[in-house]
């Protein structure tokens, strides 16, 4: 039979091929480039780099940051009870088949794979010049280690994917590394994007703010160090100093409410933030689901109301500048489990971090790393290696321009107010639950929470434990890969 | 007629009939009236040597050694009479000679025919001879054309002649003789002599005769050569039924045929299956071919312009249609002229429709309760009103058809214009669908070697869609008619749509269907130009080109005022558009030769097609007042984009049919095909095809006084292929628009989409099929068996590939998918006498279905809102299967629903404690229709319905979980409400879905049985006709979804929430239900 028709296949196409042009099956897309044809020149690399950066787009750093920050943490409680897979963050009852980190692996993934797209085409673009070369890899390898620590912070050890373009199960259904090897594989890139960044691209702050520089891969390389199982605070020391000292000029902003009343983004604090222009595509639609009716314009429950335990915590430091910066409250016509389960009409708070909706379309960025964290985290480290003034300087710095009185922490006392300095500055910038783990103070944190709840009358239990701190690999990837490992607990 | 042929003694004397004799009798006709035998060797020399045996076996045995034929009646000639024969190498008419020597019987041979009579009665047409006169005349078929070699014959006597090549004939005849004229495949005619000089007659085709003629792939054949499996169906079983879509209509009416009617909403039409679903990620929908040109949709075609549909099965009659062909092919054909005065028709319904039923749900006391019970409240003070959202949004909707056509033909020309007016209103506020529609069939014998023809339609479309398989938060209608609070009202003071109290965005249905404004429009040329030439008398080619080109365009706008969503985007316009356009050739020939018992059909073709596609989108947001309402009028746009696509596909064809003596009967199919969507290491495939047929009633060995009328056994084996997959399948493509800010200013960005796989090709479906047709009870009844195996391979899988490759899936050739069979039809004529028939058609399909093999991958699909995927498709598991947890009653101590722990580790979680709780696959489904005719009176009754099938009622997760500020139904009243309550309804919990989660609580049983049909017409005849210029005023009514017998507790257990969907049938989730409509309508002619 095979015979058969391989003899009639041969018929057929000699035939065809004197009836009809043989080319008339061979056709190219037409909307759409192929793999084939799409990476040969400089502009071509460069669009091809401006794809990774486009994963800072996704839905991870436009709102499910603040899910996972200070919606899972004591910041924040989830918002509206209909949306379950959010209601299961604040709850700490996140399972494998959450929606929501699956979606968030998968992006990360997404912008990791773009990146190694870059990597492994550039070596073919011939026109290149040597310095844009190693500038367009130190971006590309910077943004894999900006989407790989968000990866291990939240999973443990994931696989490290270097290679692009096949489907081949053999390379694909690969193990997860180790959580040393991850980092260790962070710290390479963003060793080799400190080294090949510049401090400034000499265009403007717009575009150093954007893009990839020496001082945000150091600053990166402060916050990795940090979170590292092993901790070297004296490499946060190294690499916060570098940042304080670069010579792109990082500056604290003389006044709180100016980083975030909309009009002051890129600025000299910023080190690298997510950019938006508002009312096009490339607009930010993640305002509207935390801003209230009066800004968002439409009537329904937002997402990440502050917590009263959050409140209270610039309550009682008479935080006045920070609390009215990062909060705005407002009575809305629903019930809330914590703040007016009887009485529609009373006051709810909000998260104002960002102030613009504009229909889903705002013009308003995200800090993705800016001075204020990395000084907070060298005086951390200082605290933590009973260093100089154990960072008490640096906090009364960030206290100052709060308009807060120096600290009246003792030595003993800095880690703690550190903590809490972090707290009431980065509210709601997606750092709480890190601060907490890094600390390893989440647990006791967590279950030492008091939340009532006013509907069921009974306080939250959180029952936090060691294997919540990581989330579980999201089921549908291990479907998809055996070869992972679930995290214990799950 | 029937006095000449040889088996009337049977029918008279003792009732026995043999099927073989029938066909023997056919076979008489054929050869005696065959136009091609007119110079057979008078000369043919036999030998034959038989003792002592009957007449009848000499003549039995002269019929198999030579082309000869015998006609005689039984009543006069003794063919019992013991002779013995012993001749060699002699004629046949010495051997007759010597087998009637002792007899009063003589013979006459006319060509092939040999008649036998006694002398006696030659003697009577000897006297007769006296008064004779002539008449002639012409006989033609339906399309005008002359039929040579009909049989004229005067009935009760033996004289007779045949038709000319011009179809003329002469003959003598005397006053009160009655002429019958025969011919195979046509009806029988008798006209009654009245000294008219001459007479011009048409033969219409015999539909009920095995001769009748089906359509098959690139032609036609004879029932009774047909070896593959198929169904038709002809025009006239759509008739008198509200149909907008031709889909609707085969629902029930072929054995093997599935229709899944997703809802009731006149655009969603029906999803055909024939024999279970072959796929999981390419289309699973047959081939379609309308006027013999293949089309993606057919939607838009006029179901009052169908002639005939036909149903290629099994892998052998599809296997002519190659990669396109594995999932069968629907051959619809559309109407020709028949009768030479030319017929001038007009018909028309007007009829209504209604929800079948409606469901209870929670009053505002009840629901301000259940609020309670969860701890939410508002200001009730502020919500007063009472209103039956279902009330709101179901109405009693209108339905109209107007159908204008003339049809007739005339000496080689046949004509058929119609246009169609089709206006059809869903049973939801805003839904409706019209169609306006023109058709051309035209056909022309210029020469007798050379014919010309066209089929041309032209049709627009528009429908407004309404939103459903969506929870009320995303504006599905139907769930927001069930969950949406009766206290809102419609309007605020202001005159917005108002919203929940508890969550304001969610609106009330309302909003849902008269807040958007939106419109889908379309228009559809269709049209193909054909000719055909006889090169020679065996040789024939016919080629053909056609053009299908569509438009369609989508506008929505959402007024900036009377909505939330509206509200926050100031407005939102949205636009998108779609051109397609189709050029198909393929030139044919095909050579026919009969030599002795030898009938030889060969076909072959090259085919050549081209699909062009565009598509365009965009919207735009932020509008300053409703004077604009499109794009142009909002300042924000949010995308824009666009996209262009081709297909090329080359295919060479070849068949052979070949019959042996009309006892074995042989088709081979060859099909290449090249497309340009595989990968270069895979561009072009082969599809073979064999099957075969054994008409055992054409056996000596079966004796004469068999009960059959025919036999036949039928095998078929082949591989067809589906190459329904996207355009450039197989490049890696890489997107633009992945975009980022630089410098304030947006940069552009480029990003790999899907990956590159060179080795793509179609899959490949082999299937083998077994069947008997019987036929019986003097052709009054026919069953036709079928059993078949089809394997489906290399199945085009979007296969899910871990995320860390940054991709989510990659399409390859994986997976085998088998589908195995039994199917039966019964046709029936129980009664049919001159006022009073009655015909019975019956069919039920039994599939099976099973995933051999999918790489141990597990596909969930199916999202169910915030509950996860509720089907699972695994090796070794039919598709369909539901997945989740097996619920066993309520706690009665915690109001808990209970869970099975399937793994008994004491917790119950979706890793270890789901299991197969349903399948979505009914055991069988099965049509039943009886058609009565009392004079003018008919009464059609159509039953149809499936057993066996779950339905995943996830509409009651909405309306029963009791989680949110979501109203509920009616049945959360036994909802568990302190301890020590036994109930079958949990608690009210605030935020939980636990007790909601996907679990057999949802599954409930899918089987119906419809009275899909009852019509019930009156034919105005006699007097009252006669004297009008009509000649033709009928009156019917028809009622659809009369009755549906059920234990389903939703809407209607016909849903899909998932369309067309392979893998996820059988769930409801605020899915448009089916809706009841009853017609009234009238057909005249003139």
């Amino acid at each position: 039979m095979k015979l058969l028709k391989n003899i009639a296949m041969l018929c057929v196409i000699a035939f065809i091929n004197q009836g009809c042009g043989s080319d008339f099956l061979d056709l190219e897309p037409i909307s759409s480039s192929t793999t084939g044809n799409s990476y040969k020149t400089e502009d071509d690399i460069e669009a091809a780099l401006v794809a990774v950066y486009n994963s800072l787009h996704n839905e991870f750093y436009t709102w499910d940051n603040v899910l996972m920050g200070d919606v899972r943490s004591d910041n924040c409680y989830a918002g509206p009870p209909d949306d379950v897979d959010i209601w299961a963050y604040d709850q700490l009852t996140i399972a494998s088949n959450n929606s929501r980190i699956f979606n968030n692996w998968r992006d990360f993934y997404r912008g990791i794979s773009r990146a190694n797209v870059v990597l492994d085409k550039i070596e073919g673009i011939e026109e290149l010049s040597n310095t844009r070369k190693h500038q367009i890899i130190g971006e590309a390898r910077f943004l894999r280690a900006f989407y790989y620590f968000d990866l291990v912070k939240q999973y443990g050890g994931v696989p490290i994917v270097e290679q692009t373009g096949t489907a081949d199960p053999d390379k694909t259904q690969i193990p997860r590394n180790t959580i040393e090897e991850v980092y260790a594989f962070i710290t390479a890139d963003l060793e080799f994007a400190s080294a090949n960044l510049p401090d400034s691209y000499g265009l403007g702050m717009d575009v150093d703010k954007g893009r990839a520089t020496k001082g945000a891969s150091n600053a990166l390389l402060a916050k990795v160090w940090a979170q590292h199982p092993l901790h070297d605070y004296a490499k946060v020391i190294q690499y916060a100093d570098a940042v304080i000292n670069s010579a792109a000029g990082y500056a604290l902003l003389g006044d709180y409410p100016t980083l975030f009343n909309g009009n002051n983004y890129n600025n000299s604090e910023s080190i690298f933030e997510a950019q938006y222009i508002g009312g096009t595509p490339q607009g930010n639609w993640g305002p509207q689901l935390f801003l209230p009716p009066s800004i968002s314009g439409d009537g329904w429950r937002k997402y990440a109301t502050p917590s009263k335990n959050l409140i209270n915590a610039y309550t009682s430091e008479l935080d006045v500048v920070r609390v009215n910066t990062n909060i705005i409250t407002e009575r809305v016509p629903w019930v809330d489990e914590y703040y007016n389960a009887d009485l529609p009409f009373t006051p709810v708070p909000f998260a104002y971090k960002q102030k613009n909706a504009d229909g889903w379309n705002s013009g308003d960025q995200v800090y993705l790393l800016r001075l204020a964290d990395i000084l907070l985290l060298k005086a951390e480290a200082m605290a933590y290696l009973n260093e100089g003034d154990f960072g008490r300087s640096l906090v009364d710095q960030i206290r100052n321009r709060a308009g807060l009185a120096n600290t009246a922490a003792t030595n003993g006392e800095m880690l703690d107010a550190i903590l809490l300095e972090r707290r009431l500055e980065l509210a709601l910038e997606n750092h709480r639950w890190d601060d907490l783990v890094r600390n390893d103070k989440i647990i006791e944190t967590m279950n030492n929470l008091q939340e009532l709840n006013l509907i069921t009358d009974e306080f939250v239990d959180y029952d936090m434990n060691e294997n919540k701190i990581l989330l579980p690999i999201p089921l549908n990837e291990i479907d998809r890969n055996p070869a992972l490992e679930q995290n214990p607990g799950y | 007629m029937k006095n000449l042929t040889r088996n009337s003694r049977w029918l008279v004397c003792d009732f026995k009939f043999s099927l073989k004799m029938k066909i023997t009798t056919l076979l008489l006709f054929v050869a005696l009236f065959n136009l091609q035998a007119t110079n057979y060797a008078q000369n043919t020399e036999i030998s034959i040597e038989l003792e002592e045996v009957a007449v009848i076996e000499v003549l039995n045995e002269i019929e198999s050694l030579t082309e000869y034929k015998f006609l005689f009646n039984r009543n006069d000639v003794d063919v019992e009479r013991i002779v013995s024969v012993k001749v060699e190498k002699e004629g046949v008419k010495d051997v007759l000679n010597h087998v009637f020597s002792d007899s009063d019987v003589t013979f006459e041979v006319l060509n092939k025919q040999i008649i036998l009579t006694t002398a006696k009665k030659e003697a009577s047409i000897k006297i007769e001879d006296a008064q004779q006169n002539t008449i002639s005349g012409t006989v033609l078929d339906e399309e005008g054309m002359p039929i040579p070699g009909v049989s004229v014959l005067i009935k009760g006597k033996y004289i007779g002649t045949e038709t000319d090549f011009d179809g003329n004939f002469s003959l003598a005849v005397q006053e009160g003789d009655v002429l019958i004229f025969s011919y195979l495949g046509y009806k029988t005619q008798e006209i009654a002599y009245a000294n008219q000089k001459s007479l011009s007659i048409a033969l219409l085709t015999d539909v009920t005769s095995l001769d009748n003629v089906v359509v098959v792939g690139y032609g036609t054949q004879k029932v009774k050569d047909v070896t593959g499996s198929l169904s038709q169906i002809s025009g006239a079983e759509i008739e008198d039924r509200p149909i907008l879509q031709v889909t609707d209509a085969l629902a029930g009416k072929a054995a093997g045929v599935t229709v899944v009617s997703p809802s009731g909403k006149p655009q969603a039409g029906g999803f055909i299956r024939i024999r279970g679903t072959t796929s999981i990620d390419a289309s699973s929908e047959p081939l379609y071919v309308i006027d013999g040109i293949p089309v993606q949709t057919i939607f838009d075609l006029n179901p009052n312009d169908i002639e005939s549909i036909s149903v290629l099965k099994d892998a052998s009659s599809a296997a002519i249609f190659g990669a396109s062909g594995a999932n069968g092919v629907v051959i619809i054909n559309t109407k020709r002229g028949h009768s030479k005065e030319g017929v001038i028709s007009f018909d028309s319904y007007v009829g209504v429709s209604e929800v079948t039923k409606t469901l209870n749900t929670l009053n505002s006391n009840e629901y301000i309760d259940l609020m309670d019970e969860l701890g939410l409240s508002a200001d009730w003070s502020q919500y007063m009103e009472e209103t039956d959202w279902q009330d709101q949004i179901y109405r009693t909707a209108l339905r109209q058809n107007y159908q204008v056509s003339v049809s007739g033909q005339d000496e080689g020309t046949n004509y058929y214009i119609s246009g169609n007016y089709q206006d059809t209103e869903g049973v939801i506020r805003s839904n409706e669908a019209q169609r306006v529609s023109g058709k051309v069939n035209f056909s022309k014998q210029v020469r007798d070697w050379f014919k010309i023809g066209t089929n041309i339609s032209y049709a627009q479309w528009r429908d407004v869609d309404v939103t459903d398989n969506a929870g009320a938060g995303n504006g599905g209608v139907v769930l927001g008619a069930l969950v949406t609070p009766s206290v809102i009202g419609i309007y605020n003071e202001e005159g917005t749509f108002t919203g929940n109290p508890l969550q304001p965005s969610w609106e009330n249905p309302v909003a849902g269907t008269d807040a958007p404004e939106k419109e889908y429009k379309s228009s559809r040329f269709l049209g193909t130009v054909y000719a055909e030439i006889d090169l020679s008398e065996t040789i024939q080619y016919k080629s053909r080109f056609s053009v299908d080109e569509s438009n369609g365009r989508f506008q929505y706008f959402l007024d900036p005022f009377s909505t939330d969503w509206g509200r926050v985007n100031e407005g939102i316009a949205s636009e998108s558009s779609n051109k397609n356009f189709y050029w198909i050739t393929e030139n044919m020939l095909s050579y026919k030769k009969t030599v002795n018992k030898h009938s030889v059909d060969v076909l072959g073709g090259y085919i050549v097609s081209k699909r062009t596609a565009s598509s365009f989108s965009a919207e735009a947001i932020n509008f300053a007042n409703e004077s604009v309402k499109t794009i142009a009028g909002g300042s924000v746009v949010n995308y824009a984009t666009s996209s262009e696509t081709e297909r090329a596909n080359q295919s060479v064809i070849a068949r052979l049919n070949y019959a042996y003596d009309d006892k074995y009967l042989a088709t081979v199919n060859f099909r290449a095909d090249g497309s340009s969507v595989f990968g270069p290491n895979n561009q072009w495939g082969t599809f073979p095809s064999l099957s075969l047929g054994w008409r055992l009633t054409q056996e000596d060995f079966m004796n004469d006084d068999g009960f059959f009328d025919d036999i036949k056994f039928r095998f078929g084996w082949g591989e067809v292929g589906n190459d329904r997959i996207r355009p450039y399948a197989w490049y890696g493509t890489v997107a633009h628009g992945y975009n980022y800010v630089v410098d304030g200013a947006i940069v552009p960005g480029i990003a790999p989409e899907t990956l590159e796989n060179k080795d793509l090709k179609w899959e490949t479906t082999t299937q083998t099929d077994i069947g008997l047709d019987l036929t019986f009870l003097e052709n009054k009844l026919n069953v036709i068996l079928d059993y078949y195996i089809k394997n489906t391979d290399d199945l085009l899988l979007s296969m899910p590939i871990p995320t860390s490759t940054g991709f989510t899936s990659s399409i390859q050739n994986v997976g085998e998918i088998q589908n195995k069979g039994f199917e039966f039809s019964i046709i029936g004529k129980a009664i049919e006498t001159e006022d009073f028939s009655w015909d019975t058609n019956f069919n039920m399909s039994f599939n099976n279905n099973e995933v051999i093999n999918l790489k141990d991958q597990v596909i969930m699909t199916g999202s169910i809102f915030q509950r996860g995927n509720v089907v699972r498709t695994e090796e070794g598991q039919p598709m369909g299967n539901f997945w989740g947890f097996i619920a066993e009653g309520v706690d009665p101590d915690t109001g808990d629903m209970i869970y099975k722990d399937l793994d008994g580790d004491g917790v119950i979680n979706a890793d270890g404690d789901k299991t197969v709780i349903g399948n979505a696959n009914p055991d069988f489904t099965f049509g039943f229709t009886n058609s009565l005719r009392y004079k003018g009176f008919g009464l059609n009754i159509f039953l149809q319905g499936v057993s066996g099938n779950d339905v995943f009622n996830a509409t009651k997760i909405e309306t029963e979980a009791m989680t949110d500020f979501k109203s509920q139904t009616s049945d959360v009243l036994n909802r568990w409400q302190q301890p020590g309550g036994i109930t079958d309804m949990p608690r009210a919990v605030l935020g939980d879905k636990t007790n909601s989660d996907l679990s057999t609580r949802f599954i409930e049983d899918g089987s119906y049985i419809r009275l899909k049909t009852v019509s019930l017409s009156y034919d105005f005849s006699g007097k009252f006709i006669e004297n009008s210029f009509l000649s033709k005023l009928r009156l019917y009514v028809t009622a659809e979804n009369l009755a549906t017998f059920t234990n389903y507790t939703g809407y209607d257990p016909e849903v899909n929430a998932f369309g067309s969907s392979n893998l996820v049938q059988g769930v409801d989730y605020g899915t448009y239900p089916q809706t009841r409509n009853i017609i009234m309508g009238v057909n005249v002619s003139f």
